[in-house]
């Protein structure tokens, strides 16, 4: 991946992160046996993902993504993706644009509303 | 120099058919001129696709083609576009794309499915999805349009009404005959609209249609699952873990105790066990779900943005994650006592999910003495200085002096909020939150024991090598020491 690449995906981290670190406060809230987990592990997993896409000395600090909506948050994330998932990406990089748009489905449609 | 497309026709049509679905997730009023630009690529390519693809039988067609009136909606839409509205521009990428999909797809039927016969009933139902998909995504793509068209000249609309009471000159305002222009369009795709739904509700996209068949899980796909969850916990917190992970073992424990609970209930509903100790049994995954939680919390406060989970310790959470979809969940949330009973045999999944949580107790230890002792262990400094002077205080209260008049990170570590060791303070509020994890893991594998009949549930359990076992609170636990000694890790 080039240098404007790796800068996408580490974008694409930290609005997973916080669209991740928004779907457990909502999980929490709703008690012990709330299905909300399962879309906030599915955003965990996608976080790990995009951050294991990039090298080790990549820098994943910065600002936190604004906003409190973490349908809005995956769809933002989705459509950084899109824009570097051109063909010839690799595989793992168009993966991930997957797990993140079946993200965006269940976060509008699912468990996660 | 761009790798070569290898997808298969049938992976070209879910890809189009998943851009077209894009277009509805993503709408905003500015691309309707672009999308409607690029519709006439997308129609055309789809004919072109259509006519190769075999016939569904070898039976003469008994209506007309719909694909010839939809490519003819199409050119009408494509000289609209290029003599009135909205004339030249920018093309919308996604559709654009679909266009390119279908053409490759075009192009890989012409050179290696010339010989397909509808002989066989697979073969009948495969060219039956393919040409669902086919409609579909046009169906799909045109409603999308249709939606950022309406969106577009609503748009106009309200900026004019805006202009106009704001007194802008004339010619800084949009023009009525545009707003004309977009909703003379618009009802032109809702007719494409309407007449591919027509198609749609005939044949529609279901997965059996499209070949694509989900089975019910397969027996041991939890338990195998679980067990991989459980081999590969151990090993990361064996192997100088990081915060992160221990905020992903957290998480996936407290969705266990979660699918445990919801599990239980179910087997008491579809009378598999004693209504009297559903109640019990789900108390305790309740209390255990809730303990796992707060300490996942709280390992995620001492997380570094730069942190990493280990990569082999998210790939099995998330077939943990997986296979609790698969088993108890449905696109809305957790599934009904019906639906689990008709995926899975309740009795078999239950016990998978005991041993899992009578397994919790052995990695809730490791996480404790991870959080005591692990020298590698390191926070930003903010957090550490927040955490460390709470955990401070509240040993004061309980005696402990050790800690009066100590700083735990200094006033440049802070401002830089630099990544330090962490300190005792925060080992100890890390140790009591998971000694509450302990013992409502010891509680909840006590409570299920009666279900299993194997005694695995009375061997595990360590208890701290005979120190008393304190809570958060710091008051000793009833129940933290259920069992008298296990074998020590």
């Amino acid at each position: 991946m080039d240098a404007e690449a790796v800068e996408t995906v580490a974008g694409v981290v930290r609005l997973l992160r916080r669209a991740a670190e928004l779907a457990w406060t909502q999980a929490d809230a709703s008690g012990p046996r709330s299905s909300h987990q399962l879309l906030a592990l599915g955003i965990d997993a996608a976080a790990d993902e995009a951050s294991c896409l990039l090298p080790r000395r990549a820098r994943l600090d910065g600002p936190t993504p604004v906003g409190d909506n973490t349908a809005e948050l995956l769809a933002s994330a989705e459509q950084l993706l899109r824009w570097i998932c051109v063909v010839g990406a690799p595989t793992r990089l168009l993966g991930l644009r997957v797990l993140v748009a079946e993200l965006v489905w269940e976060a509008n449609t699912g468990a996660g509303t | 120099m761009p790798a070569r497309d290898q997808r298969t026709v049938g992976e070209l049509l879910a890809d189009s058919d998943a851009l077209s679905r894009d277009t509805l997730l993503d709408v905003t009023p500015s691309q309707g001129p672009a999308m409607v630009r690029a519709w006439s690529p997308v129609v055309q390519s789809a004919a072109q696709l259509w006519a190769v693809l075999p016939p569904v039988s070898l039976a003469a067609p008994s209506g007309p083609d719909l694909m010839v009136r939809l490519r003819g909606l199409g050119q009408g839409i494509a000289r609209s576009t290029a003599g009135h509205w909205p004339g030249p521009g920018p093309q919308d990428q996604r559709l654009l794309e679909i266009a390119s999909n279908l053409l490759r797809a075009r192009d890989l039927v012409e050179r290696y499915g010339r010989d397909v016969q509808p002989t066989g009933a697979e073969t009948r139902a495969d060219i039956a999805a393919a040409r669902a998909r086919v409609i579909h995504t046009l169906y799909v793509g045109a409603h999308g349009t249709a939606v950022a068209l309406r969106d577009y000249a609503n748009d106009l609309r309200d900026c004019l009404r805006e202009d106009i009471h704001r007194r802008r000159p004339v010619g800084l305002r949009p023009e009525a005959r545009e707003i004309q222009e977009a909703e003379a369009m618009l009802s032109r795709f809702e007719v494409f609209e309407q007449l591919a739904a027509g198609y749609v509700a005939a044949h529609p996209v279901t997965g059996s249609v499209l070949g694509a068949v989900y089975p019910t899980p397969p027996p041991s796909r939890l338990q195998s699952a679980l067990t991989a969850w459980d081999i590969q916990a151990h090993r990361t917190l064996a192997a100088n873990p990081d915060a992160p992970d221990l905020v992903r073992i957290g998480r996936v424990q407290a969705l266990i105790a979660s699918a445990a609970a919801v599990v239980t209930e179910a087997a008491g509903e579809k009378t598999e066990i004693d209504p009297d100790m559903v109640e019990r049994i789900t108390g305790t995954l309740d209390a255990s779900q809730v303990a796992w939680s707060r300490l996942a919390t709280r390992w995620g406060e001492l997380t570094s943005q730069d942190g990493r989970a280990d990569p082999a310790l998210s790939r099995a959470a998330s077939e943990v994650r997986a296979a609790m979809s698969a088993t108890a969940c449905t696109a809305t949330g957790w599934a009904t006592p019906d639906q689990i009973a008709g995926r899975v045999d309740l009795k078999r999944a239950l016990k998978s999910l005991h041993l899992s949580m009578v397994g919790a107790v052995d990695i809730a230890h490791l996480a404790r003495e991870v959080a005591a002792t692990d020298p590698t262990l390191t926070a930003p400094a903010r957090m550490i200085a927040m955490r460390a002077q709470g955990e401070a205080e509240m040993a004061r209260e309980q005696g402990v002096t050790a800690y009066d008049g100590r700083t735990w990170a200094s006033p440049g570590q802070i401002a830089a909020n630099q990544v330090i060791p962490l300190p005792e303070p925060a080992r100890r509020g890390l140790v009591n939150l998971t000694n509450d994890v302990i013992a409502s893991c010891n509680r909840a594998a006590a409570t299920a024991a009666p279900l299993d009949p194997s005694d695995c549930a009375a061997t595990k359990a360590p208890v701290d090598g005979g120190r008393r076992v304190r809570g958060a609170s710091g008051k000793k636990i009833p129940g933290a020491d259920p069992f008298t000694r296990g074998p020590r890790r």
